[in-house]
Formats: C-alpha cells, sequence, structure tokens
C-alpha cells in the first residue's frame, strides 16, 4: 500500500484499518447474505415481511456477531449440540431395549396366565354343563341353563385371582348378544371400549386360537386410563354357546419401570451434557486464551510498540508458540532499529553532503562567472564552453538547494509559520510570475473562482513555492494549450487545482510523479527545466500543511494537480472542494482511452503514449477539448465523489455499495482506491523508503 | 488442570485422601440397599373388591324370542340407572306399566326360564316363559329386606310386534328378579337412622338414633339414592317407634340429580321448601341423621349442609353430629365383664389386652352372691345378675360398699335351665329379663332395675324365650326363642306404654335367622347387626354375623371357634368379640385369633 502512496491525503494508519475495515466487509456480506439469500427469495415483495423479519434479525444480531468472533461459544456449542445428539440416540436406543424386555417379561408372564384362565373358564362351563344339563332341556333339545348369573360368578372367580394384576372382560361372540352373554368387565373396566375392534374380529374368524394385543384400558371410575395387554380367546359357556373371554393386564408396573429407566437416562444425559460442555469449555479456554493473548499482543506490535512480548509458562505447544512469537517480534524490532539507523544515517550523508558541497561550489560559481564574463574575449568554442559551464553552475546550485531543502523535510527540520492568507494574492503572484513563460510558450492562464476570498491558514512561502511549481509545470507540459487554474474553498478546506491540456498523465504516473528524480522517460536527457525534486517538495510542503497534493492525469487528455490545505492549520481534512477528475475528462464527456467518443463513430486524434517528465518539454498532440464544458469549481464536490485517473473500471461500480454517509471520508476513500490516496502506516518506513528510493534515482 | 489439581494433591495430600474417602463412603451408600432409616407411617389403600359389572345390551335385531328372554333378565343385572336398556326388550305398554323399583326378588340361582309355550294356538306371534327358581328373599318398594322362602313361578309373555316384526316382552311381573350373587353383586345394605320416638329422659337426655336397613343398588349413586330414602321416611316394620325429624313432605329440590361431597368431603343437601321452616334443633337432628346414614359410604362424608329455598339452614360435621343424637355404636364399654370362677362378678378394661381381671366394687365383686350370669347398666353403675342357680335375679350397684339387697325377682322354674335368662339392661336403665320357666314362660321388665316386675305383652310369639338382649337403642329387641327344640333369632320391636309403669309391648317378631336349626347364643353386634352362634340344617356351629333385616352382611365371619357356649360383642367395632368357649373366656382383637382371657370365667358381658 505504501509503496504507491504519494499523495498526502491523511488515511487513518493501516494497521487500525485494517482490522475494521476487514470485519465490516465480513458483516456486510453477511447481512447481504442474509438480505439477498434468505430474505429477497421469498419475501422480497412483501414489506411486512420484511420489516417482521428485520425486527426478529435485530436482537439476534448480537448472538452472531458473538457467534462470529468468539471461537470458544463456537466450539463449546458445537459439543453441546453434538453430545446432545450422541445423548438423545442412546437413549432411544436403550430405552428402546428396555421397553422390549420389560414387555417380553409381562407378555410371557401374561400368555401363561391368560391360558390357565381359558382353562378354568372351559372348566367350569362343562362342570356346570354336565352338572344340570339334563334337568332343564326345552324342547329342541337345548340346555336352557341359566348363564347370566353363572356368567357373573365366573368373571368374579377370575378376576378375585389377580387383584389389580390384571381384569377379566367377556364379549358376546360374534354380532350375537343376548342368552346372557352380554359384556361383562370385572374392576370398573369399561368393556367395550378396552377391547381392540381388531382383536375381536381377529377371535370371532379364529375361534380356536388366543390372540394378544396392545390397548388401552378405560375406567368408568375416576381413575386414568393406562396402556395393557389384553389376550382373548373364545370359550363356550354352559350351553355351548360361545363367548369371548379377555385377560387385560395393565402396564402400570411396566411403565413405571419405564419411566424410572427414562427418568435416569435424562438425568444422566443431562450430566453428561453439561459435563461435556464444562470440559470443552475449560479445554478451549486453555487454547484460546494464549491465542488471544497473541492476537493482542500482535495488534499492539503492529501499533509500533515493538518492545511487547508474550508471556510464556511451561513448554507445550502454546509455549511453543509464544517463544516463536516472541523471537519473530524481537527479529522484528532488530531489523527495524536497522533500517532506521540506515535511513538516518542516509539523510544525514545527504544533507551533509549538500553542505560539503556548497563551499566549493560558491568558488567554483566565483571562477565561473568570471570566465562567464569575459567570454567575449574567447574563441567561440571556449565561450559556448563557458556558457554551458554557467548555465549547469545555476542548475547544479538549484539541484543543491532543492537537495538541502528535501533534506530539512526528511530531517524534520522544516517548520510551518503559519498565518491567514488569502490564497487568491498568492495564486495572482504565482501567475504573473509564470506569465512570461506561457507567453513563450503561447500559453494562456486562466484564474477560476477568484470571486470570493479563499483564506486558510498557511505559509504563503510554500504555498506560492508549491503553486509556482504546478503552474510552472503546466505551462511547460500544457502544448500551449490554456491552463486554468481553480480556487475553491469549502467545509473547512481550502483547494487549488491546476489544470492543464497536455498530454497528460499515464494509468499509475499520478502517484509516480511526486517520486524524486522520477521521469517518464529513463533515457531522457536531463538538459532542461527542474531538478526533478519539485514535486517532491511541494508533497512535503502540502503534507507539512496537514494537506493534500493529489495528481489526475489520462493520457492525451492533460493532468490536474489539486492541493488541498485545511482552513485552519491543526484541522484534519475530510475532504476537498474540487473534484480530482476535472468534469471535462474524457470519461465525463463519454470518450474512451483513445479520445473516441464511447460507441460514437467521430474519429479524434491518437495520442499515442508520450514519455512526459518533470522537466520533459516533450508535447503531444492535441486533445479535443470541449468547449461546452468549462472546469468550473464544484464547492461540495469531495474526494470520494469519482475523481480518478482512468481507466479504472472497477471503482465506479465499487463505489456504489459504499454507504454513502461512511463514518469517514478518509476511510471510504482508503477504501475504494487503495492505490491513489495515501495511507501512511509509519511516518519512518515511508521516509526511509522515499529516502532509498532517492538514492536509487541518483 | 491436571496440573493443578496434583499440585493440590501434593500440598495436602490427607484432606484430599479423606475428601475421596468421604466421597466413596457416600456413593457406596448410595449404591446398596438401605438396611436403617428415618421412621415412616404407611397408608393403607384398602383393596377393592372385584366388582364385576354386566353391561346391558339393546336388542339384537331379530332376535329368537328365547334370546330376548335372556337379555332382558341380563339387562336387570346391570346398573343401569333407570334400567333403560332392560325396558329396550319390552313393548311401550309394558314399558310404561312396568315399576323395576317396586320390588326385587332374589332367587338363589336366578331365574330360570323354562320351555317355550304357545300362549294363544291361534297366534303364533304370542309366546310365553315360565321363570322359575327358589326364593331366597324380597326386597319391598320400601327396600327393606325380607327373607323369603317357596318357589317363585311367573310368566314371561312375548309378542312380535306387528310393524317391526321383532320380539318384545308384552307381560311381565312388576319389579326385578335376579339370582343371589347378582343380588350380592349389585346392592348394598344401609343403614338410614331416624330417631327413637320414645322419649330418652331419665339416662340419656339425647336423642337416640336407631338403625333401619335397607338396600340400595351399588353402583346407581347410592348416596343419593340413601338421601332420598331417607327422606321418604322409614321402613313399614319401623316406623311405629322412630320419628323422622324431617318434616312430612320434605324432599330434594327438583333439580337435584346427584349429591356428591365437594373437596371437603362437605355434602350440601338442598331441600324443598317444606324444611324451609324448621328451627336449629330440628334442623341439627335433620343433619345428624343424615350424617349418620352416609357415614359408611363412599366417598367418604364428613360434614353435612342443609338448604331449603336457596339458603343455608345449617350444617353439621361428624363430630357434632354424634353430640346431636346418641348412638349405641359409638358408647363406649369402658369394661368386659364376665364372671370369674369364684361366681364373682369382675371386669376387665375393654380395649386392652390385659388378662388379670379386678372384682367390681359393690357387692356383686364381694362374691356376697354365686352368680351366673349378669348384665350391666350402659352406664356402668349399676348390674344385674342371676344367682348360680338362676333362681333370683339381683340388682347392685356398681360403687364400693354398696350391699345387696333381697332379689329383685326369683323363679318358679325347675331347672337352673328353666328359670331366669340373662338379663339385658336398654337405654333408659330398665332391666329386662324373661323367665323361662314352662309353665310361666313370660318376658319382664324392671322399670330402672327394681320395682314390681312388669310382664311384657309379646303378641305373636311362639315359644318359649331363651335369650333376650336389648339393642342399644332401645327400641329393638332380639330374642332367642325355642319351639320344639329348635331355636331361632327374633327380632321384635318395643312399643312402649303410654305412661310410666304400664307395661311396654313388643311387636311384630319376625325371624332374623330363618335357616338357622340350633341358636347357641347370640349379642348384638352394630347398629343393625348381630353376631349369632348355631347350627344350620346339618351342618356344624358357627358363629356368622346377621342383620337385623335376615340378610348376611358383607365382609367375613369371626374366626371359627368350637364349643362356643355364649358370645359377647359390642357395638362399637374397635372392641373384641368376647366368648365363652370350652377353653374358657376368650377374645378376639380384630385382625387377629383368637386369645385366651381366663379359663375359669364364664358369662362375659359388654354393658347392656
Amino acid at each position: 500500500m505504501s509503496r504507491d502512496s504519494a499523495a498526502s491525503a491523511p488515511g487513518s494508519s493501516g494497521a487500525h484499518a485494517g482490522r475494521p475495515v476487514g470485519r465490516k466487509t465480513a458483516g456486510s456480506r453477511w447481512g447481504r447474505f442474509l438480505e439477498g439469500g434468505l430474505l429477497q427469495g421469498g419475501v422480497q415483495g412483501s414489506p411486512v415481511l420484511r420489516l417482521f423479519m428485520r425486527w426478529v434479525r435485530r436482537p439476534l444480531l448480537p448472538v452472531m456477531r458473538l457467534w462470529r468472533r468468539n471461537i470458544q461459544l463456537k466450539v463449546v456449542v458445537t459439543t453441546l449440540l453434538m453430545s446432545l445428539g450422541v445423548v438423545l440416540l442412546l437413549g432411544f436406543v436403550v430405552i428402546g431395549q428396555v421397553r422390549n424386555g420389560l414387555l417380553d417379561a409381562k407378555v410371557n408372564a401374561s400368555q401363561s396366565q391368560a391360558t390357565g384362565g381359558f382353562a378354568v373358564a372351559r372348566q367350569k362351563a362343562e362342570e356346570a354343563g354336565s352338572g344340570t344339563g339334563d334337568e332343564a332341556t326345552t324342547v329342541d333339545g337345548r340346555p336352557a341353563q341359566n348363564v347370566i348369573q353363572w356368567m357373573s360368578d365366573l368373571v368374579e372367580s377370575l378376576s378375585s385371582g389377580g387383584q389389580g394384576a390384571f381384569d377379566v372382560v367377556t364379549l358376546p361372540a360374534g354380532n350375537d348378544s343376548g342368552s346372557g352373554r352380554g359384556p361383562r368387565a370385572s374392576g370398573d373396566v369399561i368393556a367395550a371400549s378396552s377391547v381392540p375392534e381388531a382383536l375381536r374380529e381377529r377371535i370371532d374368524t379364529d375361534p380356536t386360537m388366543a390372540a394378544q394385543s396392545y390397548t388401552r384400558i378405560f375406567y368408568d371410575a375416576d381413575k386414568e386410563s393406562q396402556p395393557a395387554l389384553v389376550i382373548g380367546k373364545q370359550v363356550n359357556d354352559p350351553n355351548n354357546d360361545p363367548y369371548q373371554l379377555y385377560y387385560l393386564f395393565p402396564l402400570t408396573q411396566e411403565e413405571k419401570s419405564l419411566s424410572l429407566v427414562k427418568g435416569t437416562l435424562a438425568t444422566a444425559g443431562l450430566f453428561v451434557v453439561v459435563l461435556l460442555g464444562a470440559i470443552a469449555w475449560l479445554v478451549v479456554r486453555q487454547v484460546v486464551t494464549p491465542v488471544r493473548m497473541a492476537a493482542g499482543i500482535a495488534e499492539r506490535l503492529s501499533a509500533g510498540r515493538l518492545q511487547e512480548r508474550m508471556k510464556v509458562t511451561g513448554e507445550d505447544d502454546i509455549a511453543r508458540l509464544g517463544e516463536a512469537f516472541n523471537k519473530m517480534a524481537q527479529n522484528l524490532q532488530l531489523k527495524i532499529q536497522q533500517l532506521e539507523d540506515l535511513s538516518r544515517m542516509q539523510r544525514r550523508f545527504v544533507s551533509d553532503v549538500s553542505h560539503e558541497l556548497r563551499t566549493p561550489l560558491t568558488t567554483v560559481r566565483m571562477a565561473a562567472d568570471v570566465i562567464h564574463d569575459a567570454r567575449v574575449d574567447f574563441d567561440p568554442i571556449t565561450a559556448r564552453s563557458a556558457e554551458l559551464l554557467a548555465d549547469q553552475l545555476d542548475r547544479f546550485e538549484t539541484l543543491l538547494a532543492d537537495l538541502l531543502e528535501i533534506s530539512r523535510f526528511d530531517a524534520g527540520a522544516a517548520a510551518l509559520e503559519a498565518e491567514p492568507i488569502d490564497l487568491r494574492v498568492v495564486v495572482r503572484r504565482v501567475v504573473s510570475g509564470a506569465e512570461p513563460l506561457a507567453e513563450r510558450k503561447g500559453t494562456q492562464i486562466r484564474v477560476v473562482g477568484a470571486q470570493q476570498p479563499v483564506v486558510a491558514e498557511a505559509d504563503a512561502r510554500r504555498v506560492e513555492r508549491v503553486l509556482r511549481n504546478l503552474v510552472v509545470n503546466a505551462v511547460e507540459h500544457g502544448e500551449g494549450k490554456d491552463v486554468i487554474v481553480k480556487l475553491a474553498a469549502a467545509g473547512g478546506a481550502v483547494a487549488v487545482a491546476v489544470r492543464d491540456y497536455g498530454v497528460g498523465l499515464k494509468p499509475g504516473e499520478a502517484t509516480r510523479v511526486f517520486s524524486r528524480f522520477w521521469r517518464a522517460d529513463p533515457a531522457r536527457a536531463r538538459t532542461t527545466g527542474g531538478t526533478g525534486l519539485g514535486l517532491s517538495i511541494a508533497l512535503e510542503d502540502a503534507r507539512l500543511h496537514g494537506g493534500w497534493l493529489q495528481a489526475w492525469g489520462e493520457p492525451g487528455g492533460g493532468s490536474q494537480f489539486r492541493l488541498t490545505l485545511p482552513r485552519t492549520a491543526d484541522e484534519p481534512l475530510r475532504g476537498s472542494p474540487i473534484p480530482l477528475e476535472p468534469k471535462d475528462s474524457r470519461r465525463h464527456r463519454g470518450l474512451d482511452d483513445a479520445g473516441l467518443p464511447r460507441g460514437g463513430g467521430e474519429k479524434a486524434a491518437t495520442v499515442p503514449a508520450q514519455p512526459t517528465g518533470d522537466q520533459g518539454p516533450s508535447r503531444g498532440p492535441l486533445a479535443p477539448r470541449s468547449s461546452a464544458v468549462t472546469p468550473t469549481a464544484d464547492p461540495t464536490a469531495l474526494p470520494g465523489s469519482g475523481s480518478r485517473v482512468v481507466p479504472r473500471p472497477a471503482s465506479g461500480a465499487r463505489r456504489q455499495d459504499d454507504p454513502p454517509a461512511a463514518g469517514g471520508q478518509g476511510n471510504g476513500e482508503a477504501e475504494g482506491t487503495p492505490s491513489e490516496t495515501v495511507s501512511r502506516p509509519d511516518a519512518r518506513s515511508e521516509g526511509s523508503y522515499e529516502q532509498g528510493e532517492a538514492f536509487r534515482g541518483r | 488442570m491436571g496440573a493443578d489439581r496434583g499440585r493440590g494433591a501434593r500440598r495436602t495430600p490427607g484432606r484430599s485422601v479423606a475428601y475421596a474417602a468421604c466421597g466413596v463412603v457416600l456413593l457406596a451408600g448410595c449404591a446398596s440397599m438401605p438396611d436403617s432409616g428415618d421412621l415412616r407411617g404407611v397408608e393403607s389403600t384398602p383393596r377393592q373388591d372385584a366388582q364385576v359389572r354386566v353391561f346391558a345390551m339393546p336388542p339384537q335385531e331379530d332376535a329368537p324370542a328365547s334370546d330376548i328372554v335372556q337379555g332382558f333378565l341380563e339387562s336387570l343385572t346391570s346398573d343401569d340407572p333407570n334400567y333403560e336398556t332392560a325396558r329396550k326388550y319390552l313393548t311401550t305398554q309394558a314399558a310404561k306399566k312396568w315399576k323395576p323399583e317396586l320390588s326385587t326378588t332374589v332367587l338363589e340361582d336366578g331365574a330360570t326360564i323354562g320351555p317355550e309355550r304357545a300362549a294363544d294356538r291361534e297366534d303364533a306371534d304370542v309366546v310365553s316363559y315360565p321363570l322359575t327358581g327358589d326364593r331366597v328373599a324380597t326386597v319391598d318398594a320400601q327396600q327393606s329386606y325380607a327373607p323369603a322362602e317357596g318357589n317363585y313361578s311367573q310368566s314371561l309373555y312375548l309378542t312380535r310386534e306387528p310393524k317391526t316384526k321383532q320380539w318384545r316382552i308384552d307381560k311381565l311381573p312388576q319389579g326385578v328378579v335376579m339370582g343371589k350373587s347378582d343380588f350380592q353383586r349389585n346392592y348394598l345394605s344401609v343403614n338410614k337412622y331416624y330417631l327413637a320416638s320414645h322419649a330418652a329422659e331419665g339416662v340419656t337426655p339425647q336423642a337416640v338414633a336407631v338403625a333401619d336397613p335397607v338396600y340400595v343398588r351399588e353402583r346407581v349413586d347410592p348416596m343419593t339414592q340413601m338421601v332420598r330414602s331417607l327422606l321418604t321416611g322409614p321402613t313399614s316394620w319401623l316406623g311405629p317407634v322412630v320419628r323422622s325429624s324431617f318434616p312430612t313432605g320434605t324432599e330434594l329440590a327438583d333439580d337435584v340429580t346427584t349429591l356428591t361431597p365437594d373437596d371437603q368431603s362437605k355434602l350440601t343437601v338442598p331441600l324443598n321448601d317444606r324444611a324451609a321452616q324448621v328451627g336449629m334443633a330440628q334442623c341439627h337432628e335433620m343433619a345428624a341423621q343424615l350424617m349418620f346414614t352416609l357415614q359408611h359410604l363412599t366417598p367418604v362424608v364428613e360434614g353435612v349442609e342443609l338448604q331449603a329455598g336457596g339458603k343455608q339452614l345449617c350444617a353439621l360435621t361428624e363430630g357434632e353430629a354424634a353430640d346431636v343424637a346418641m348412638r349405641g355404636s359409638v358408647q363406649p364399654a369402658e369394661y368386659l365383664y364376665f364372671i370369674d370362677g369364684e361366681h364373682r362378678l369382675v371386669r376387665l378394661p375393654a380395649a386392652g389386652s390385659g388378662t388379670h381381671p379386678d372384682p367390681v366394687p359393690g357387692a356383686l365383686g364381694e362374691g356376697a352372691k354365686e352368680l351366673r350370669s349378669v348384665a350391666v347398666s350402659r352406664d356402668e353403675r349399676s348390674a344385674a345378675g342371676v344367682g348360680v342357680d338362676g333362681k333370683s335375679l339381683y340388682v347392685g350397684s356398681l360403687v364400693s360398699g354398696g350391699s345387696l339387697g333381697e332379689p329383685v325377682l326369683t323363679s318358679q322354674g325347675a331347672t337352673a335351665e328353666d328359670r331366669l335368662t340373662a338379663p339385658s339392661w336398654d337405654v333408659q336403665g330398665d332391666l329386662w329379663v324373661a323367665d323361662r320357666d314352662p309353665d310361666d314362660s313370660r318376658l319382664l321388665l324392671l322399670e330402672e332395675g327394681a320395682g314390681k316386675p312388669l310382664t311384657v305383652d309379646t303378641p305373636g310369639l311362639d315359644g318359649r324365650v331363651k335369650d333376650i338382649r336389648v339393642a342399644a337403642d332401645g327400641a329393638r329387641i332380639a330374642l332367642v326363642v325355642e319351639k320344639g327344640g329348635k331355636q331361632s333369632l327374633f327380632i321384635g320391636r318395643i312399643t312402649r306404654g303410654e305412661k310410666a309403669g304400664e307395661a311396654p309391648s313388643i311387636q311384630e317378631l319376625r325371624s332374623a335367622t330363618p335357616e338357622m336349626e340350633e341358636l347357641t347364643t347370640m349379642s348384638w353386634a352394630g347398629d343393625s347387626r348381630l353376631v349369632v352362634v348355631g347350627r344350620e340344617h346339618d351342618g356344624v356351629q358357627q358363629t356368622r354375623y346377621v342383620q337385623v333385616d335376615g340378610s348376611t352382611p358383607e365382609g367375613p365371619a369371626p374366626a371359627a371357634l368350637t364349643g362356643v357356649k355364649e358370645i359377647a360383642a359390642s357395638e362399637d367395632d374397635a372392641l373384641p368379640l368376647v366368648a365363652y368357649s370350652e377353653d374358657g373366656i376368650v377374645r378376639l382383637p380384630s385382625g387377629t385369633q383368637w386369645q385366651k382371657v381366663d379359663a375359669d370365667g364364664t358369662a362375659p358381658v359388654y354393658p347392656g
């Protein structure tokens, strides 16, 4: 990031910006997922539903945030859920087994009891039938044994054997009724509803076999109905008429046993789940605590407090992590220290060299002046040499002065003498100073936005130096076309933009123009113009004010340099009154990179990539200029409003997504155009980097 | 964590070991069955009888006539409240005329259905079925049980209804008929209580409650049935000697269908306007009657509240009811009395388990006269004793130092067996005794145990009175009557004389043990229950309970005991049954076996 940062926009520190931005992005992604994936599919059309979903989601948001951020919570919840699942599964299996076991035992015991009962019933019927059968035989040979009382007595005697253990019910066989075979039941059982219909039919169809089923006994009294096993068989009464005899075995005891098992399992399961959760919590805490500590330490390290170290206890993996971390931090600190020392040494070296060169240069200068003055007496070749010597000495002096100036900046020795000044005065002075050059180039310098005073607390000398640099550059590279100087003030900031319509800047050059000794074409002879340090000094001047100096340009479409200063010296900048990309840029006019109208047929002059430099007086072909679009000051335009070096295909679309009222324009800027604006993670590192660049450039 | 625990353990090893040991001990305690612990009461859950219910079934479509008869008889044994299902077996006219509540005939084995008979030769759509059986008892419209004997023979006439072509019963005897065991399953004997009409001045200033046993259908809301029955009035046999405190015409309010006690076991009884004007005292008597009547029914009633015309008349709890009217069964007997080997009157605490009798204070306990049988008044202040020869009756006070005067009565019988019976005191303090002299058999009453003996008129008494016991309420008397070498128990109603000094009479004697041939001894054992020792035809001697109406009460008979010569029971269930048998005096505390009390004693009695 810092590699490209040239403009002095005061973005917030990268270390601090990184995490919140990342989180925010994640959050908005989650939000988009919810809104887009979850909600928009189904409830897009219903605002009521959407409102409802929002209302439901709102209290969940903190929980979800906690879920995302807390690994301990995640692990504990996952453990709880999984152990709960295992316990439930186990519980079902165990309860099923116990239930089957209980039922098997009960069924076996019940079957033998019922079989005995059926035998007793048959035996009684035979006894009664043989005992009195011959006494009362009807005419048609049918014994009219009085079975009404016999049946009741039978049910009573059968049921008296198992008080509470079973109940006895008799039902008529089939649809037969009367003849003393009405339903009878012991123990308050409701006969008809307690015996399932399917069992009755089964016994009707197969009278010789006993059959069993599960049912629910309903009681006549205020007794709860309960599950039961019912075993039935068809038996004959003393008259040899069939009836159905049922034994009903309530499963009360089995139910109790089962609920005991259930209760035990539930209790044990609860304990297991809670225990597992607690174990997971403890274990994760042991791991997470050092990790959190490491994260905190890393944050502090990245904030520049390089002396922070982790506390290491023990010899386990976590301790190894901590040791490695500490070692890394120590090495980093060492390297950074070394780099800082080196950078300081280099700066002093430059400064010393400049100073040391001054004295001999003064001598050389005096000698050269003498020679130059006497050049009329020399032969033409010698005279020409004398002129060259004087010229290059001038250039040398300037270079040396610039070097001294920039080393003052590097050393932090530059002091700001700020006082309220009217930038119009400064601009006027600069323009009039550049008039002669402009006349030579055939360029006209126009000042826009000078109707009202543009006052800011600034160092007039430095601002003038910056503006002079910009205006001279614009005139030199303006290829004779107009140069427009625009002034504006709004929202605690003032800005001066210098627009030319020369060869412009290629993509990526907008930041590089501020590099020291940078030139578009390395092969270009450094024969004319400035020292290559002018824009660097201007950038440092802007930074000293707490302002920005930014460049925009397009190949063949000219460029614009914008200086933005806070209205008061110590106020942070939040935006600029002038958009960086002028309104008459090609993109705004709907032209493509080659100057062709997008989708249009009019052929415009092709602008070949021209090597341009600070000093390079190279000229490109004329860029078509629309007179209809006048670059006027837009006082409300802020840096975020879309002035960019073209082409930048994604940035436009990207900007739409950004919240319009983002907390800080600086943030939005940093996020949206990482290569454009400046965010300075570390002043020192950037300083050292620039120093290195300066060396390399030399 | 492990490291922490390890360090802790190393730091205080002793304490950790102690904690671990405690934990192991605790866990071990949980993991084995306890062999000691705190004491706790056990709530008894009475086991219900295996009640067999018959579900009445409506007649089947196109059922043959015999099935209709069977189904009808079967539906009579169901607990259908108004015999709605049974009525479906009847033709419409017959259903209107048939009144099942008019009587219940109990047959030994139920009604046997005879062969089908054509009632009319021309008409094949009218048939009849004879119903026969051995009569055991009848319950009349007043729900009063009476033993019966003889053959039962009735006929059911069936017609095939022309429209529906279904057989239906067209003509049938009134009332209900069923077998004995069905009757015992379906019916429940309950005492209703009325107040003795004779003024119980003297010893007991309170009103005296007299039990009037009736049979109600057990599963057809017996509580409401009993309240209605109580309001209707006493049965005709008891009627002349009791009064009901309910004003004539009192009934349940019209909108009342069932009565159920509320959560506090309190029963609210709304009455019609006839009862609206009663005073507080009368209302309390009414409530006491209700309270006594409902006390043995389930659900338990612990208090009644009477309402009339929508406002409360009075409310009475169980304890207050005892203050309003007295019942014999709740008068606690303090001592059990008997005659020891030296023919003295001795006594034992009735409820205790001691076996060392003390002589009673007074002359009878000092052995002034050798006694054969005794009776102690219900207030336990005086006693009457018959001399060892059965000739003379002495009355003495149970106060120490009291002397025994001349005999108040002497018998002219030839032998001891032909002289005086054991006397009996009634609740008013009058002494009853019978003279067994074959020439002059008579029942005598000594008012206040003194004075001239009054001969009690006993119309309808056939035979010689062998034993007498007056009921605690003073309104009924149990007599053992011997005739032709066969003894039987009769219950008579005591009708008091109009004024003092006039002899009372005993009316409408009725047999309580028709099946017994030989009756050794008997004693009252409840408001309407007696314990008798006797022998049935071709049977052995047995001890059992009988109801005053001749039915056999529910519940088990007392444990068997051979050679019982005399028996004494208290109306209070809590006091043990005491008998004089071959082993001397034995008693039967509830829930145990017979225990010997005194080897030489004879003639055990409770006060009364």
